[in-house]
């Protein structure tokens, strides 16, 4: 009881100096005419961390605020944090076992992997269109879909790779003719907000797909084989450096990674890098970024902007059906499913800022460390994981709080 | 003038049109049934108790109908929502004017919606709820086929401490009125006979556990024993599996939804070995009615056995016609007096209410929680052994009474 | 007279609401006071909604998480909050205007705790009279927790583009709903926080009395509720505030030009309502008698917002109309029929269709089903009062 006494005195002590630190800071710039955009959030981090001891220094001195001065009191404040959750609850299994710790770094980089890809398809459509999709997740859920109707309904024994493609091919033709069908009024000013109109027609289209789905199919639960089988394997002979059983594999008996997930998490890097090369190297790629950067005058070299926005948004349709047709050997698969998977994505793009692309790929990594943390950690086992749909969105507030843009948000 | 007389002409037609159902004659004689169709609501469970009350009504009318009537089954849905459970138990007594109601699965559900059929004097018979509450404040209409959630706690607990070198308990429990009470009475059995325990909660919709199961097994559990249902228990078994937890390492309790065999090999790969409680007789001690009734029931749903739920619920309106028969009119009062007395041999034995307004619990010397209540529902713990088995060739463990076959301790 | 056509029917639509009760009096009355009850709910929450989104352009998805922070805030203090007339002893308490205000503790949903009050009730004297908190307070205190949160979050995310609030929202709503699932010392969870009713020792209404299951008082303040959220969104529209609303929602860089305080104009509409949804879940959790977290769930506000858009998004009285239209809708689009042989489910299959209209009328019929059947009516009035003068301009001149 006394230790979390401490732990709460501690972060009362942090909320304060950082309340200080904030208005004070930012109020040292502003009357000495210094540039003041960063410096209530500087102050913010030099208060939670160091409390008055840092904030005098840096009241009186007003130094250049560079990259160091925005990051490393946020390192500070995570440190503090740490050390203060591991004194206060030594007995933790998070602060004690450090096998159980690596296991949970390694579970929430896997998942983080996945969430990002997924997160991705929402940014790249923002980032080109403009739009926030609702139907994100019931691509997710069709992607899943297709992958165990293909597998263990229609045409089982094939390789389950090319039923990720026909998935990922699915997904992409149902997200362009939607966007043909739908979206085109908004890029000609036939609707006066076009945000609103798109949020509330992606959502009609989550309705929509949601309910076919489970009429077509039913409402059970359903799930595809794992796309590999481990043989049981060990080295050395006793297993202490790595062992494998049918879904499982343990690393130096201390990390323990699913294999469906592993693979998963390959899938979705290989795809990563698919989508680097296509962006980066291939005309189409290098055009759907120039209409990104700037409209018109990507229109005036000769780009059909039409075509851009609909391969974006099948693209974005198609990395949600990816991150599902992946994890389908993860996870029961119902109609449903794709709630939670859209609304940790829409929490990712806000945490990376918006039309981000790298920042929705961090993000998703963030929040898969995140969940990890607040599953593994948060001490009372009754609330630990009934709060899993909830960690992201704390984490999403403050940074709404102190920087409105998100991580790596361009501008307000 | 013109438009007066269209209002009233309006609201005429609109009183005929919607009272037209109510007039019509007693014939057929409806009795209503509940069950979660859509999500929230568990669905597989759902469309089992309607397949299976629709056969008890052909089967009733089969043989000639109640007191001369055809009998019309009117299932409507309650979305696993308490709020919906009302408005549903309004409308099968006010509009479509019901005589009786069976079936229903969720407690939330039934503990929300029987006073409203208890004020209104019309007879329920549970099927599927088990929470005490539903018996345990003595409702003259209420009456119930499924075992309390008490007793089946007691049977985990006993089970458990039957189970060899249990010492360490982990129980997972979803945070609904079904989960928690149940999770709460298994501990306090264990804690009894010292056998330490630990509860995890988790929300109903949880797809990922995987930070829960390396705590579970940071903690070395002897024996896990699951309160989930629906998918999650899905999940959870093979995740657990995946993380080298599974029933296949440690000594397990799958949750009911567990004997849907097809379903359970499809989403649990690695699940054998599991263990799992089942309500209703066991295979071997079965009736001509069970045998008759599952029968019928895999020729309906294509499915390999029957489950609990669905036969309570096909005894459920069973157990009403007869009552109906026996009072020889369809007043609730009657119905009620009949059902006190009844002798009914059922799918799940012979269906008895000893426990009512002439023999009270107090008057009797045992807990309220009996009243109304069919006190034998046989509870047994049956076990997969074979990877893909079909639920109905699974041996019967625990207790000794039923056992057919010798239980596999995966801890040995 | 076309032109009037609206105005006329919108009096008799009130009308026939106020009188329908009284004249209705079929069999299945009560189910069909439930169906406009729960009509007149959705009828709130939606055109509270289309004057947050269609006059004010944001387009928050909290509508359900406010109502559900107001229908709480009434159950814990109808559940944890009583006036006594003896202090218990045993619980938190004050004295209040000769009374007892007791704070009850929480039990969860355990079946064998008793609480203080039990407690204390076994060793009181005869004639202890118990009641909770006066309806109109609880409400009251429901609606300022939903004004509060909605003030917060306004706060937080008006500022920043639409999308965010948006995006926000809907998180909100499933932070909420993770809170109640998971507290369920004091939520009870999922297993739902029963709720006293309106009136819980009846009513009695012009000599005759009405217990306290009775729909007809029940009816009555739902309809009150609902003309009261009309009046009040429509003032609200036709005020300056409204005025300001539409200047930012046509162009808000301009408005902020002209000196309009576009966030302080927003957050007063989005409290407001907040508020209104607030008020209606704390009443509607009164007539239920019961409220579980599911109510957050995304599909319940979908509901919502299909209404409003269906109805029209622009026009508040459309958006109320669409919501009670489509309530009584899927109400009675729940029974299955059979097609070729085959058994269809329609409590899927409606949502489906449901999803699909919602989409075509957004793509199709920008304004909405029934105020873009208005604003055509005015068209072919405008029309036909335009031929009628030319006609008789020709005339006049020959």
């Amino acid at each position: 009881m006394e230790y979390s006494l401490f732990f709460w005195s501690v972060m009362g002590w942090m909320v304060i100096w950082g309340a200080i630190g904030g208005s004070l800071i930012r109020h040292a710039y502003f009357m000495r005419d210094l540039d003041v955009t960063d410096a209530r959030r500087v102050g913010v981090a030099v208060g939670a961390a160091t409390g008055p001891f840092g904030l005098i220094p840096l009241y009186l001195k007003t130094p250049k605020l560079t990259r160091v001065w925005k990051i490393a009191p946020w390192l500070g404040v995570l440190g503090l944090f740490l050390l203060t959750f591991a004194l206060s609850d030594p007995g933790n299994v998070c602060v004690s076992s450090g096998s159980f710790l690596t296991s949970q770094i390694a579970n929430g980089l896997i998942m983080g992997t996945i969430y990002g890809l997924m997160a991705l398809g929402l940014a790249l459509i923002f980032s080109i269109i403009g739009i926030v999709s609702f139907s994100h997740g019931e691509f997710y859920m069709i992607g899943g879909m297709v992958v165990y109707y293909v597998t263990a309904v229609l045409l089982p024994g094939w390789n389950p790779l090319l039923a990720v493609m026909m998935a990922c091919a699915l997904t992409f033709c149902v997200g362009a003719l939607f966007e043909r069908a739908f979206l085109t009024p908004i890029y000609d000013g036939r609707v006066e907000r076009p945000i609103e109109y798109s949020i509330l027609v992606t959502f009609g289209l989550a309705f929509f797909l949601q309910y076919l789905v489970q009429g077509l199919g039913g409402a059970n639960p359903v799930k595809a084989d794992a796309f590999i089988e481990l043989p049981r394997w060990r080295f050395p002979e006793d297993g202490s450096i790595i062992a494998t059983s049918r879904a499982n594999i343990t690393l130096f008996d201390t990390i323990f990674v699913s294999t469906p997930r592993l693979m998963a998490a390959v899938v979705s890097i290989l795809a990563l890098l698919a989508l680097i090369w296509f962006l980066f190297r291939t005309w189409w790629g290098k055009a759907l970024r120039a209409v990104a950067q700037d409209r018109q005058a990507a229109a005036v070299t000769g780009i059909d902007p039409r075509i851009m926005n609909m391969l974006a948004f099948g693209l974005g349709c198609m990395l949600a059906g990816l991150a599902g047709a992946v994890l389908v050997q993860a996870f029961s698969w119902l109609p449903q499913t794709g709630a939670i998977p859209a609304l940790r994505s829409f929490v990712i793009i806000v945490l990376g800022g918006l039309g981000s692309l790298p920042g929705a790929f961090i993000g998703g990594i963030m929040m898969g460390m995140i969940e990890a943390a607040g599953a593994g950690c948060i001490p009372d086992p009754t609330r630990a994981a009934a709060y899993l749909p909830a960690y992201g969105m704390v984490v999403l507030t403050l940074v709404l709080l102190l920087k409105p843009t998100g991580l790596f948000g361009r501008k307000a | 003038m013109k438009t007066r007389f269209l209002t009233t002409s309006a609201v005429l037609a609109m009183t005929t049109a919607l009272a037209a159902p109510a007039l019509a004659a007693d014939c057929p004689i409806k009795i209503g049934g509940l069950a979660p169709l859509s999500a929230p609501g568990s669905v597989t469970g759902g469309e089992a108790m309607r397949a299976a009350m629709r056969i008890a009504v052909d089967e009733i009318n089969e043989a000639g109908g109640v007191l001369g009537c055809p009998v019309e089954l009117v299932v409507v849905d309650t979305e696993g929502l308490p709020e919906r459970g009302r408005a549903v138990m309004e409308r099968l007594i006010t509009q479509d004017n019901v005589v009786a109601v069976g079936g229903g699965y969720h407690s939330s559900v039934g503990l929300a919606s029987k006073g409203i059929a208890n004020d209104a004097g019309i007879p329920v018979v549970f099927a599927e709820t088990w929470n005490d509450n539903i018996t345990a404040d003595q409702q003259r209409f209420i009456f119930r086929l499924a075992p309390l959630s008490s007793e089946v706690a007691a049977i985990y607990a006993n089970f458990a401490v039957s189970a060899p070198g249990v010492e360490k308990v982990v129980i997972i429990a979803e945070n609904t009125d079904y989960g928690l009470p149940a999770s709460d009475m298994t501990r306090q059995g264990l804690e009894e006979a010292g056998i330490s325990t630990t509860i995890y909660t988790v929300d109903i919709g949880t797809q990922d556990f995987s930070g829960i199961i390396q705590r579970i097994r940071a903690d070395r559990p002897d024996m896990i024993i699951q309160v989930l249902t629906g998918e999650a228990a899905y999940n959870f078994t093979q995740q657990a599996a995946e993380a080298g937890i599974g029933p296949g390492d440690l000594i397990m309790t799958c949750d009911q939804n567990a004997l849907e065999s097809a379903a359970f090999w499809q989403n649990v790969p690695d699940g054998n070995l599991c263990f799992m409680n089942r309500i209703g007789l066991p295979v071997a001690a079965y009736t001509e009615r069970t045998t008759a009734f599952e029968a019928a029931y895999v020729a309906a749903t294509g499915k390999d056995a029957a489950e609990s739920y669905a036969m309570e619920a096909y005894d459920s309106i069973m157990v009403i016609a007869q009552a109906i028969n026996e009072a020889g009119s369809t007043d609730g009062d009657a119905i009620v007096d009949a059902l006190e007395a009844i002798s009914y041999d059922g799918v799940l034995g012979t269906i008895t209410f000893p426990i009512n307004s002439s023999n009270t619990p107090e008057q009797a010397g045992v807990e309220a929680k009996w009243w109304h209540q069919f006190p034998d529902p046989a509870i047994t713990v049956v076990q997969y052994q074979v990877t893909g088995q079909s639920s109905v060739d699974a041996p019967v463990v625990y207790p000794q009474v039923y056992q057919t076959g010798e239980p596999i301790w995966a801890n040995q | 007279m076309i032109r009037a056509l609206p105005n006329t029917l919108g009096a008799l639509g009130v009308a026939f609401l106020l009188a329908f009760p009284l004249l209705y009096a079929a069999g299945n009355y009560d189910y069909v006071m439930h169906l406009w009850i729960t009509a007149f709910f959705y009828a709130i929450l939606a055109s509270s909604w289309a004057l947050l989104a269609g006059y004010g352009g944001q387009f928050s998805f909290g509508r359900m998480a406010f109502m559900a922070l107001g229908a709480y805030s009434a159950g814990l203090l109808d559940n944890y909050v009583v006036l006594s007339s003896a202090p218990t002893g045993t619980c938190a308490e004050f004295g209040l205007f000769g009374g007892w205000l007791v704070f009850i503790n929480p039990t969860g949903v355990s079946t064998s705790a008793v609480n203080c009050l039990q407690a204390a009730r076994a060793a009181w004297p005869e004639g202890v009279s118990t009641s909770r908190l006066p309806l109109i307070v609880s409400i009251l205190i429901g609606a300022g927790v939903g004004g509060g949160f909605g003030w917060l979050i306004g706060t937080l995310v008006l500022r920043l583009r639409a999308a965010y609030l948006a995006l926000f929202t809907v998180g909100f709503s499933e932070i909420l709903r993770a809170v109640i699932s998971a507290e369920v010392w004091i939520t009870r969870g999922q297993a739902g926080l029963p709720m006293s009713p309106i009136f819980p020792d009846g009513i009695t209404l012009f000599g005759t009395y009405f217990a306290s299951n009775a729909k007809l008082p029940v009816y009555y303040v739902m309809l009150g509720l609902f003309l009261l959220t009309l009046l009040v969104l429509i003032l609200l529209a036709r005020s300056r505030i409204g005025l300001f609303l539409r200047a930012l929602r046509e162009d808000e860089d301009a408005a902020e030009a002209l000196g309009v305080d576009t966030v302080k104009y927003k957050r007063t509409v989005f409290v407001v309502t907040a508020m209104i949804a607030a008020t209606a879940g704390a009443v509607q959790g009164h007539y239920v008698g019961i409220i579980t977290p599911n109510t957050l769930i995304l599909l319940q506000m979908a509901l919502v917002i299909a209404m409003a858009v269906i109805g029209g998004l622009e026009n508040i009285v459309a958006a109320a109309v669409g919501a009670i239209i489509i309530s009584f809708g899927l109400e009675f689009l729940r029974n299955d029929f059979v097609i070729l042989g085959q058994s269809v489910d329609m409590s899927t299959w409606r949502l489906v269709f449901f999803g699909l209209l919602l989409m075509l009328t957004l793509r199709f019929l920008r304004n909405g089903v029934i105020h873009g059947g208005l604003l055509w009516l005015e068209r072919r009035a405008v029309g036909a009062e335009t031929v009628a003068k030319r006609r008789a301009g020709a005339e006049g001149s020959q």
